[in-house]
């Protein structure tokens, strides 16, 4: 035998060195790139805006705001120096809040929105006895948690956000110009500001209006997130402060206007026909009809066990821009017949792409998934339309108006989209043959036509409009995103192709109330 | 030159360890045994393995999940092991890999994996009782999807390991061995630019996956071409999150699991075979899987050829 060496100085010192290198590689830089919106310096005060139509209310002066003390009154004084006070004094955690709201108060509640969305969109698992328990909005936390946030629940939760930020806006730019309360720090040029201050007169509080109305329609929708979203409404109005940019008497007028208007349009929500809007008893009637206008094999779920199918009766919610006998006049053709030389050909394209699925195919299944866990399509497309928004440097109110026309013109198309589903009751591909696979999770519901295309066609349209320069862009990702369906191997071709032009047909109603509100 | 060659053939059981860790859990479990190859010969093994299993930890609930039924991961893996010195070895592998799930409607995903390189190094050695460092680091060879999990055939990190081995052999041939290891995984890119992590939506493409690492003991007996071995093995990652409830597994879970397995080999001349059986007894996050592996192994000098026959 040879003789052994108790200790190698040279391979432990080689061996130290590959460690060392090797942390240094890929212990560094171990944070992701999360983008960090800048804070927002609108492009133009929309004075006007006070004019502009609201969706629920009557009128901008449908809810009264009082008066304010005038700036030379004694008890303004006394706010200021208030306000004074706690600028003072403010934390590097509060200068923080100031900068996260900064970046706009309708788009912070817009993504806050889509974070619930994408937190409760879990679809209940089956019991011990195959049943799937539903979930029960008096007990939102209990396993199923309430509510299951799929995408027309989410479509409908950020139109009523929308739609309450915007009336609430509009309102509160009425009592802006009709007040001209000046901002403190042009009162008072003492008063310190963390944000740039523009002449958008101050009072009531643009900030406390949009925080009290989206508060008021996101605990009704999120009944779980109560004390989340408390802090969430007492940090935005507090960041106000802090920055210099209100008096206490701007937040409360703003708070108290903005739960008016919340009130107001929670009262349209109970009586959107979303609670009868599972009603499963209507789906043998819906199957029967769905035979005798050409359905031969209707669709049924295929999950073990089979799951009921995803809000039958949401077709007949009330929808935004148009009236209810309008949806059935947005519905399409019947698809091509089963066994039809023309289903046969869509069919065929599936049965290849699920041998040969390319990467890219995967990609593009996979970006536009926004499947379980996520925010849903209608919250991609609300993240674009906040992102141009805030790109663009536009007011409050204007990014309201935006994401109204976008969020009710999603929620329209997510209403004729189950019309449609619904009616027709067709097979998704995974039915008529088992070699179809998916790569992005299947939805249960009926195929015809693709949710994907008709929110996306609706979104893109909508923004195309508001941002004729992102046009050609805007329509490319719609169409994208309803390819994606046939490469994710969960649609027909003709679903996706016939979903995306009745989107941009339901947006256009949007675009048309857009070209009439008074802001264009 | 008997117990040359006896030392070589035992070297190339490090081939079929390999793919353990690839199927049952998403860190690699890479050589691991204190056995070397000499200088100047090498060994190549190829691997067929087999995981499988029916009930699966989310988060800490043990369920099972009537729309995938039987989750099934195969692969095929070359491997080679190259004797610098007795001391130093130096062993590159790669995977093809194969998943699918016998009921439901979740797509198939195969391709290559990661390919993976490794140096060890045995630095004490002594009446039988030796130390080894080893050193590790794994890039994917390709873009397979990495977040449609559990189909997809990996994750997409890079990593780093770092292990330290102790090992003694008593002469009759049973031996003790203990490792332990940390694994540096890098941030992963998914074709998606939204994900929820740790209760927190993100607006990114970018993921962090957690650093893990591991440790085992093994004891077997080991003399004149014939291997027989027990082991236990427990990983986990530095961190991370669950599943969610009734949600899919990510790249970001910590997924933990602790491995009871036995492994034999025979090799009683330069072509042997190996074959390794393991199951899940307890984890998070991961599927309670059963597997196995069998291999050949072939084992060559790749200078001066003749002047060990």
């Amino acid at each position: 035998m040879k003789t052994k060496h108790i200790f190698s100085l040279k391979g432990t010192t080689a061996t130290t060195v590959i460690l060392a290198t090797l942390m240094m590689v890929f212990s560094c830089s171990k944070t992701v790139n999360d983008p960090v919106a800048s804070i927002n310096i609108p492009s133009s005060l929309d004075e006007n805006a006070g004019n502009w139509k609201p969706y629920v209310l009557a009128a901008t002066s449908e809810i009264p705001v009082a008066e304010p003390n005038a700036a030379t009154s004694a008890e303004y004084k006394a706010e200021i120096q208030k306000l004074k006070d706690v600028t003072s004094k403010i934390t590097a955690q509060q200068r923080e809040q100031v900068n996260y709201w900064g970046a706009g108060a309708v788009f912070r509640w817009n993504e806050i929105g889509r974070e619930l969305a994408a937190r409760y969109n879990t679809p209940p698992a089956s019991d011990k006895d195959g049943k799937y328990p539903l979930p029960d909005a008096a007990n939102p936390l209990a396993d199923p948690k309430f509510p299951f946030a799929n995408p027309p629940y989410t479509a409908r939760a950020l139109a009523y956000l929308s739609v309450a930020q915007y009336d609430a806006l509009i309102t509160a730019w009425n009592y802006k110009f009709k007040y001209n309360r000046k901002a403190p720090s042009k009162t008072d040029q003492s008063v310190l500001t963390l944000l740039p201050v523009t002449d958008l007169p101050s009072y009531p509080s643009e900030d406390a209006v949009v925080a009290e109305a989206s508060v008021i329609i996101l605990k009704a929708m999120f009944p779980g997130e109560v004390p989340f979203l408390e802090q969430k409404l007492a940090e935005h109005k507090n960041s106000r402060l802090w920055a210099g940019m209100n008096v206490e008497s701007d937040i409360s007028a703003g708070a108290e206007l903005g739960k008016a208007v919340g009130a107001k349009v929670m009262a349209r929500a109970k009586t959107d026909g979303m609670g009868t809007a599972n009603n499963q008893a209507k789906t043998a009637e819906m199957i029967a009809n769905a035979r005798t206008i050409g359905t031969t094999e209707p669709w049924v779920s295929q999950e073990v066990p089979a799951r009921p199918p995803m809000l039958p009766t949401y077709g007949g919610v009330l929808p935004w821009n148009f009236d209810r006998p309008t949806i059935v006049t947005l519905r399409p053709e019947a698809p091509p017949a089963l066994g039809s030389a023309e289903f046969q050909k869509n069919m065929d394209e599936l049965l290849n792409i699920a041998k040969n699925q390319t990467r890219e195919q995967a990609r593009i299944a996979s970006f536009w998934s926004d499947g379980v866990g996520s925010y849903t399509p209608p919250g991609h497309w609300h993240r674009r339309g906040a992102n141009l928004c805030h790109d663009n440097s536009f007011s409050e109110v204007r990014t309201a108006r935006t994401l109204a026309l976008l969020g009710t013109a999603i929620q329209d198309a997510g209403i004729c989209c189950w019309d449609t589903k619904y009616y027709y009751y067709y097979p998704r591909p995974n039915q008529m043959s088992r070699k179809v696979k998916t790569s992005v999770g299947l939805p249960n519901f009926p195929s015809y036509t693709s949710g994907h295309s008709m929110f996306s066609g609706a979104g893109a349209e909508v923004l195309a409009h508001i941002f004729p320069s992102e046009a050609e862009k805007l329509n490319a990702m719609a169409a994208e995103a309803s390819l994606s369906r046939i490469y994710g191997l969960i649609h027909y071709r003709f679903d996706c192709e016939t979903g995306l032009a009745t989107g941009h047909k339901v947006g256009n109603y949007a675009v048309q109330r857009a070209k009439t509100d008074g802001a264009e | 030159m008997v117990i040359s060659l006896q030392k070589n053939l035992r070297a190339c059981s490090a081939a079929v360890l390999a793919l353990l860790g690839i199927s049952s859990a998403a860190f690699a479990q890479m050589p691991n045994d204190a056995i070397y190859m000499s200088k100047n010969t090498a060994c190549l093994a190829v691997s067929y393995s087999h995981s499988s299993w029916d009930k699966y930890w989310e988060n800490s609930l043990k369920r099972e999940n009537f729309n995938i039924g039987t989750h099934t991961t195969q692969g095929v893996m070359p491997m080679l092991a190259v004797g610098i010195t007795k001391n130093l070895n130096v062993i590159a592998a790669i995977p093809y890999l194969w998943t699918q799930a016998s009921a439901g409607n979740l797509k198939w995903q195969r391709g290559f994996q990661d390919v993976s390189g490794w140096i060890k190094y045995r630095f004490v050695n002594v009446s039988g009782f030796s130390l080894h460092a080893i050193a590790g680091a794994s890039l994917p060879s390709n873009n397979y999807v990495p977040d449609f999990l559990p189909m997809s055939i990996g994750i997409q990190c890079k990593t780093a390991t770092g292990r330290l081995l102790a090992s003694y052999r008593h002469k009759t041939g049973v031996y003790l061995t203990a490792s332990g290891s940390y694994i540096f995984r890098s941030k992963i890119k998914i074709d998606r630019d939204a994900y929820q992590a740790g209760d927190r939506l993100y607006g990114t493409n970018e993921v962090v996956v957690p650093n893990a690492y591991d440790a085992a003991v093994r004891v077997g007996y080991l003399k004149k071409g014939i291997q027989a071995e027990g082991f236990m093995e427990h990983g986990a990652c530095d961190g991370g999150d669950n599943i969610r409830r009734n949600d899919m597994p990510f790249p970001t879970n910590n997924m933990k699991s602790t491995i009871a397995g036995v492994y034999a080999k025979y090799q009683p001349k330069n072509i042997g075979v190996n074959a390794r059986a393991a199951y899940v007894l307890d984890g998070r996050n991961v599927g309670q899987s059963t597997s196995f592996s069998l291999g050949v192994l072939y084992q060559f000098r790749y200078i001066g050829k003749s002047s060990e026959k």
